[in-house]
């Protein structure tokens, strides 16, 4: 990394470019355990998205401090310890959606792309630069989740944020049952990645398949 | 031997400021999880028993066969019981279903309700989402609690594509109500006769 920050370039690759489900393949079990509706996806995006900005913030601060050889012990503590005041937090001020997300919140530990983020950009930029690292990926994983909310919950239930939109005489229709189950998860997944690499190749000359600015 | 301890040093002064923060963070959202906890259930045993005027005391527990511990509450007006209310659980497909059941003093079931489970989205969740399912306990005795596959007025139909969720929560309501019957059983016979009389 070179002194020069360019935070266009950060945010772009986090949405973008190194798409964290998308492009990096990365947390791709949370990504379909949730998506079954557009809601959950969003709600666990919002709960990535403020553990990845807090995590990257922390591990830039102690960059310095942290012993290379225990830096991955270190990383995961700062990461559990996040994500348990995240739990915390939201058991207490946000009770309908902590009663949806509880199950998952506790996951967001183990997801990779947190630790990823950590280890591959805090850890080695300025305490600016890794907050807007954290909050450009973890932006592009709360879109990447919505977007796969909305194809599965849209084929799987025929509606959009629990709102029945798919209805035939005042009827909800039958609805693509698979799409809402894990194996149209994957289904949802491998067409969306697909569908991205193609719109990259066509339209910005990108090679479609991976692989952003480095 | 010196890098060593400045590798735990640190380590541990990571741990301990993170246990701070932690415990910090806990010391001021506990009180206001359990507060609201606390209210949910009551407004969720409120809800159950709509005719009752005095508050909803528990008035005891009792565990059922997969050995989960529940409590049973009554529902009083002005002293004198209008409903019974229960918890408890049946064992699902990949987990177990949450419920609170009230019955009247006939030990008949007024309403089911189900707190929260884990079924397969879009099968197992039907118990819950298809209303005409639990409405079918209504007025039920303990008796009557049986899963049918077929069309039935008398018994309980299951969902198709959902017989195992639908058994979890006919069991789970049937535990419930014979645990009270054994309870209040015979003084809601002896009441009966009296009436009878």
């Amino acid at each position: 990394m070179s002194n020069e920050v360019n935070y266009g370039t950060i945010i772009k690759n986090g949405i973008f470019g190194e798409n964290p489900v998308f492009r990096l393949a990365l947390s791709l079990c949370p990504a379909v355990a949730v998506t079954s509706g557009v809601k959950n996806g969003f709600l666990m995006g919002v709960a990535v998205f403020f553990v990845m900005t807090m995590v990257n913030a922390t591990v830039s601060l102690l960059r310095k401090f942290i012993n290379p050889k225990v830096r991955i012990p270190s990383y995961m503590f700062i990461i559990a310890t996040w994500v348990t005041v995240t739990d915390l937090v939201m058991a207490a001020y946000a009770r309908d959606v902590y009663k949806q997300m509880g199950l998952y919140i506790m996951l967001i530990v183990a997801f990779a792309i947190v630790l990823s983020r950590a280890e591959m950009f805090a850890s080695k930029n300025k305490l600016l630069p890794s907050i807007v690292d954290g909050a450009a990926m973890g932006m592009g994983f709360l879109l990447a989740l919505v977007l796969l909310g909305i194809f599965r919950e849209f084929l799987g239930k025929g509606s959009l944020w629990g709102q029945q939109i798919l209805v035939s005489d005042g009827k909800a229709i039958k609805p693509l049952l698979i799409m809402i189950l894990p194996t149209g998860g994957f289904f949802a997944m491998g067409l969306m990645m697909g569908w991205l690499n193609w719109i990259d190749r066509k339209f910005f000359g990108g090679t479609g398949g991976g692989g952003g600015a480095h | 031997m010196k890098d060593m301890l400045k590798i735990t040093l640190g380590l541990v002064a990571i741990f301990i400021a993170a246990g701070l923060v932690m415990g910090v963070t806990y010391k001021y959202t506990s009180p206001v999880r359990f507060i609201a906890e606390k209210k949910e259930k009551e407004e969720a045993l409120k809800a159950m028993a709509p005719d009752a005027t005095d508050p909803i005391k528990p008035a005891g527990n009792w565990s059922s066969s997969h050995g989960k511990p529940y409590e049973y509450y009554m529902a009083t007006s002005s002293g004198k019981p209008v409903a019974y209310i229960s918890s408890t659980a049946g064992k699902g497909y990949s987990s177990y279903i949450a419920m609170l059941v009230s019955m009247d003093t006939d030990l008949k079931i007024k309403d089911v309700k189900i707190l929260h489970h884990g079924e397969t989205p879009g099968l197992g969740d039907q118990v819950e989402d298809r209303i005409l399912f639990l409405d079918q306990f209504k007025g039920k005795a303990l008796s009557q609690l049986v899963l049918l596959k077929t069309e039935t007025k008398e018994n309980i139909q299951a969902i198709s594509g959902a017989t195992i969720s639908s058994r979890a929560v006919t069991n789970g309501v049937k535990d419930a109500v014979q645990t009270l019957v054994d309870k209040y059983g015979a003084g809601v016979r002896t009441a009966a006769q009296e009436v009878a009389k």
